[in-house]
């Protein structure tokens, strides 16, 4: 059997025979996103609070904004077109109609059979807020439904628009968040089996076999990947099952950084088995760059809230670009950096990281 | 036994040094093993038994010195000699949440060719263990897996460093037939032991080390030869002889009290007896355990080290 595979292998077998570290990893991300989720989620159940835009002021109009206030106990706010916008980026409104001018004319014509195309609203939702626009979408259609009774083609058609606001649903937010934290720590905590190894003189061991050395890396780095993708399913599996986290972007894109990501932090993890001695050394030296890691990169608290100092250090760390990057491509979250800047910060320190460990590790 | 060294050898090491700081751990070591042979290097703890054999697998540099293992000039192409030879380590090396049989299983995907692994686990006598992770298996145990793995690629040199330690007897007598069995089979063997009768058993040759030195080398005849011409007549000390006395006697060389012990190290066994008898029937004494040996490998050990073999 192929030395790469076969080694895989044996690293798997390991990894999964360690039953503490099996459970910390996977487990870890999981409570957090539970406990997270579980104490964020109230909140909903209420009414809507829309934005409302005429630009008719006709009659049929008023009909329209009566029939949305009467279903369920929805609220409309009358706003100008740009202060509506506005007021759902920060949060204010859930999302925003917009009646079109010429509403009510294409209206009369409808029912006169006169019209050459249906009458359309305008409704922006959140694309990552998917339990609001669920609802704003069931509030339109029953709204619509109404004024289009009959079986004539429809008068009125919803025309959908999204913008992206900057509160997140917390959970949306928060899973992907997770996600790059575990794959930190998948790939971080690759050098405590390496030291352990080494101190067991097992590498040594192995380096008198004709194995070559990008065999044994690269049966750890595919391990590791291994472990993340796993990992990323469950994660993402739990976000949408329990907490109705909609994936917006593509799947292929979030796989693509969780890899980029994963290596990233795997060459990080070489450069701590590269200068820790010992298991416990490289233990610790983990934590001290995981933890900051974790505070720093905008999952717990907002970067741009963060001292000048810190903010410095939020804008170097691969963990702010990896989470920033996951909640783009995963629920459209606002951008804290373009991707591209993100997958270039993110090689940037997989190449840096494994450039320096490539010329420090010690094999015995 | 002599070993005729035909063609040129499979070890050829001249001048091997390597300095720890303050450590001369190799102090200028030559020696040749011939294919076929099992060599022995022999020492003290801190000898530089394990850095040496470690130079000649290409496992750490060497300072100076040159050495050649099967053709191969180890401090430029130690991974040419890589799939040809078998070592095990002072300390075996395993994976520790891996079974007997994937280890082995695992090391032999290294090779291109590799025996297979039920014949290295009967070989090595476990099979009763198999299917244990090798962290819960016995020292002498885990030492026979790490020679199982030095075999997997039916290697032409096996390197063997410290096979037995930790061994219990019959585990012992059972590796050293193994090692024979190799020898059999045409394969060359060099091991470091501390063991003077594993030395014995086995080595067709052996240097003995201390401070990174061979102090001498040859077959255990004539290492012993070579300074004990003399057989050693030994009895229990008695008190009332005087060492002046006894070296008085007939054909003795020297005499050496070693513990509750009296040595008379003699070229003709018969006259010192005889008269030794003599002399304790004048004094009304009776030598107890009275008995004749050949000087062995332990003597040599004492005298060229000034300490004992075994720690
Ligand atoms: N990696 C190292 N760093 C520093 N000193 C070392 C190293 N390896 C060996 N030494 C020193 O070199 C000397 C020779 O050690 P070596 O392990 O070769 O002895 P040995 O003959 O194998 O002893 P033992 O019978 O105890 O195994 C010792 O004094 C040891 O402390
Ligand atoms: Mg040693």
């Amino acid at each position: 059997m192929n030395a790469l595979v076969a080694l895989t292998i044996a690293n798997i077998k390991s990894y999964v025979r360690d039953r503490a570290a099996l459970f910390w990893t996977l487990a870890f991300p999981l409570i957090f996103i539970f406990m997270f989720g579980f104490i964020f989620q109230g909140g909903g159940g209420g009414g809507l609070t829309l934005g409302w835009v005429d630009h008719d002021a006709s009659p049929e109009s008023a009909e329209l904004h009566r029939a949305f206030t009467a279903l369920r106990s929805n609220e409309l706010v009358e706003l100008p077109e740009a202060e509506a916008r506005a007021q759902m980026q920060d949060g204010e409104v859930d999302a925003v109609i917009v009646v079109p001018d010429g509403y009510g004319e294409a209206i009369t014509a409808g029912t006169a059979g006169s019209a050459t195309a249906p009458a359309s609203i305008t409704v922006i939702t959140d694309p990552s807020r998917s339990d609001l626009a669920g609802s704003v979408y069931q509030a339109v259609g029953a709204v619509l439904g109404i004024v289009n009774l009959g079986g004539r083609p429809p008068l009125v058609v919803p025309d959908p628009q999204t913008i992206q606001t900057e509160n997140l649903n917390f959970i949306s937010y928060f899973v992907p968040s997770m996600l790059g934290l575990s794959v930190m720590q998948v790939g971080i905590f690759a050098a405590i089996p390496l030291v352990a190894d080494r101190e067991k003189l097992i590498l040594k061991r192995l380096a008198a076999t004709p194995l070559r050395r990008w065999q044994l890396v690269g049966s750890n780095v595919l391990m590791r990947l291994l472990i993340a993708m796993v990992q990323a399913v469950i994660i993402v599996a739990v976000g949408v099952v329990f907490f109705g986290v909609e994936v917006t972007g593509s799947i292929a894109a979030v796989a693509a950084f969780v890899i980029l990501g994963a290596m990233a932090f795997l060459a990080l993890g070489y450069v701590v088995a590269s200068f820790a001695a010992t298991e416990d050394a490289a233990n610790g030296m983990t934590s001290v760059i995981q933890f900051p890691m974790m505070f720093l990169s905008g999952t717990f608290f907002p970067i741009d809230s963060m001292p000048d100092v810190l903010q410095g250090v939020a804008r170097v760390i691969p963990l702010t670009y990896l989470s920033d990057a996951l909640r783009q491509v995963m629920v459209s979250g606002a951008a804290f950096a373009p991707l591209w800047v993100c997958a270039a910060v993110l090689l940037g320190w997989l190449v840096v990281c494994f450039a320096i460990a490539a010329v420090k590790f010690r094999w015995q | 036994m002599t070993v005729a060294i035909g063609g040129s050898p499979v070890i050829r090491v001249r001048g091997l040094t390597k300095r720890y700081g303050d450590v001369q751990a190799v102090a200028g070591v030559d020696f040749d093993v011939a294919g076929g042979e099992i060599f022995g290097l022999l020492g003290p703890n801190g000898a530089g038994k394990t850095t040496t054999v470690e130079i000649l697998e290409g496992l750490r540099p060497a300072d100076g010195g040159e050495v050649s293992v099967l053709g191969v000039d180890v401090t430029r192409d130690a991974d040419a000699l890589k799939p040809r030879i078998g070592i095990s380590l002072q300390t075996a090396a395993l994976y520790p949440k891996l079974t007997v049989t994937e280890v082995i299983d695992l090391f032999r995907s290294f090779y291109a060719t590799s025996r297979p692994t039920a014949e290295l686990i009967a070989d090595l006598d476990l099979g009763e263990r198999k299917n244990a992770q090798t962290k819960v298996l016995s020292g002498g145990q885990r030492q026979r897996l790490a020679v199982a793995l030095a075999l997997v690629n039916d290697p032409e040199l096996v390197f063997l460093d410290e096979p037995t330690t930790g061994l219990d007897p019959a585990a012992r007598r059972s590796l050293w037939d193994l090692v024979l069995g190799l020898k059999a089979a045409g394969r060359t063997v060099l091991l470091t032991t501390h063991y003077m009768e594993e030395a014995e058993v086995l080595c067709d040759r052996l240097a003995i080390m201390d401070h990174g030195k061979i102090l001498e080398m040859g077959t255990v005849d004539e290492l012993v030869m070579k300074r004990f011409h003399e057989r050693a007549v030994r009895f229990d000390r008695l008190p009332e002889l005087t060492t002046a006395e006894l070296e008085a006697l007939p054909a003795v060389a020297s005499v050496k009290a070693d513990g509750g012990e009296m040595l008379l190290y003699t070229s003709d066994v018969g006259p010192t007896i005889g008269a030794l008898l003599a002399l304790t029937e004048r004094r009304g004494l009776e030598p107890q355990n009275l008995a004749i040996r050949r000087a062995t490998l332990e003597d040599v050990f004492l005298d060229l080290t000034g300490r004992a073999l075994r720690d």
